[in-house]
């Protein structure tokens, strides 16, 4: 599964952090870093992470 | 980098009956430095500083010790406090927001639009006058109340229960929390009493609804205890009213400001989601954000020691020439975010809920209320940390 994550839309609010902790993680400055190919078995979570983006900038891309 | 010596701060006294959080000497300070100080800690100004600091690790909500600060600590206003989502940090946090997210997806709430179009329209049919109204009671107030209703599956003719007990809960946000307690523990049981109701007819009947989906919630194996559930459920209907009240009547005062952006809402409906976020930008009802560090930490060459309590002045974030320019009021332009919903790990849970309703009452009532002036005897909330109109009778040309 691949995940795009819109940089310049967004906000560091950490939902998806919360939602999908094993593929997001927001770093010691409170700024995300995440995986962009997490396996099948995080389809689920990941959704959900792109559900609650507060500013809806995570794509899942099949 | 530029850093402000501490001396050179602006300083506000916050609690100054006086004192507007909207006001020049505000603006103006904006204009000199990122943040103020003030007799509750400091105040950040400016947007990116308010955008980050929202946000920061070292910065938890600031809310949690609000009722023990004015002696409250314990009995049930006490306990259902410590339980909201909102006073929780960390791990105990993020599960009740995995738990609770699910149920306030946009895809769900996205069933209810008819709904609120539905209730729109029939408010503004009911108007007692046909060129006049007083905006708060017959429209923001039954209209915040029934989208609650509506959300929750309750009987909209109930909406009344929900204004009287969240107004009276209300009253623990002022000083006299005290005296009103045994007012604010009643208002809260009879809320209770609808809560442990409306759960216990869906563990009966399983529906497809909002609160089906609470009850249903669950993650791995975990899921929201008896407790969890209705004190989740009374947090919603007092955390969702007001809010979306106050916004409404906001929105209005914006837009009487802006005639011309009214007339163009009203032909193009389809600007409604943008007129909400330019409202909210410009005229937020929430005008702190508050924070407490946690931890000492500097930022930006300013030290805050642990304890700091952090107002993040959103209108004034809202505002700022540095992203926004001359900022005139549009609702058609392009914008960054505003942090009229808070932001970070506690950005409101209800936001998707609270821009849908809003953005499909907005474009109605610009359609049918032509050329709105506000007439005598508007009163207003203290433009301080939460605002809006207490009551606002508006003047209108009527159309269809
Ligand atoms: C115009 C309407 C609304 C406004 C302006 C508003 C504003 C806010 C703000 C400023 C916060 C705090 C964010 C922070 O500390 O960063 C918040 C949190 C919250 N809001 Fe809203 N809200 C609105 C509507 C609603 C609705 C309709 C609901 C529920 C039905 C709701 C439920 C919540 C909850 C549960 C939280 C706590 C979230 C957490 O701590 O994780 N809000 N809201
Ligand atoms: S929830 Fe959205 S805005 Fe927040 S960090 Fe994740 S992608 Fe960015």
């Amino acid at each position: 599964m691949k995940v795009i994550v819109d940089m310049a839309k967004c906000q560091d609010h950490g939902q998806c952090a919360i939602a999908a902790p094993e593929v997001f993680e927001m770093n010691e400055e409170g700024r995300l870093v995440y995986d962009g190919e997490p396996g099948e078995e995080r389809r689920l979570e990941v959704e959900e992470a792109a559900d609650v983006c507060p500013v809806q900038a995570i794509l899942i891309k099949d | 980098m530029t850093v402000t010596a501490p001396e050179a701060a602006p300083y506000f006294d916050i609690t100054d009956p006086d004192f507007s959080i909207t006001s020049a000497a505000v603006h103006e300070a904006r204009e000199r430095s990122w943040y103020a100080r003030t007799n509750y800690g400091l105040a950040v100004l400016r947007y990116e500083e308010v955008s980050r600091l929202l946000k920061h690790p070292k910065l938890r909500q600031g809310s949690a010790a609000w009722p023990a600060h004015n002696g409250v600590t314990e009995g049930p206003f006490a306990k259902w406090w410590a339980s909201w989502v909102l006073n929780k940090e960390g791990e105990e946090h993020h599960r009740l927001r995995r738990l609770m997210n699910p149920a306030f997806s946009h895809k769900l709430i996205a069933g209810l639009v008819p709904r609120f179009q539905a209730l729109a329209a029939e408010l503004i049919n009911g108007f007692r006058e046909p060129g006049r109204c007083e905006f708060v009671s017959e429209f923001a107030e039954p209209y915040a109340a029934r989208v609650i209703a509506i959300m929750l599956g309750m009987p909209e003719s109930e909406w009344r229960v929900i204004a009287r007990e969240s107004a009276t809960i209300g009253l623990a946000m002022g000083v006299t929390i005290r005296q009103d307690l045994p007012k604010i523990e009643a208002a809260l049981a009879a809320l209770y009493a609808y809560a442990d109701e409306l759960i216990a007819e869906r563990r009966r009947e399983e529906r497809d609804d909002f609160v089906s989906a609470l009850v249903r919630a669950q993650r791995d194996s975990d899921r929201l205890s008896a407790d969890e559930l209705r004190d989740g459920l009374v947090l919603l209907i007092f955390g969702g009213f007001d809010t979306t009240r106050n916004q409404l009547g906001l929105a209005m005062q914006s837009f009487v400001r802006h005639p011309d952006q009214w007339r163009l809402l009203a032909e193009r409906p389809e600007l409604g989601g943008r007129a909400v976020e330019e409202v909210m930008r410009v005229n937020p009802t929430t005008r702190w954000v508050t924070r407490e560090a946690h931890e000492d930490f500097t930022y930006q060459g300013l030290d805050i020691p642990a304890g700091t309590t952090v107002h993040l002045f959103t209108e004034s974030a809202g505002t700022d020439p540095r992203v926004f320019g001359d900022g005139a009021f549009d609702i058609t332009a392009e914008r960054k975010p505003h942090f009229g919903f808070g932001g970070g790990a506690h950005h409101c849970l209800g936001h998707f809920v609270a821009r849908s309703d809003m953005s499909e009452a907005l474009p109605l009532l610009a359609r049918r209320m032509r050329d709105p002036r506000i007439e005598d005897g508007a009163e207003w909330l203290p433009d301080s940390g939460n605002t809006g109109p207490i009551r606002l009778p508006i003047a209108f040309t009527p159309a269809t």
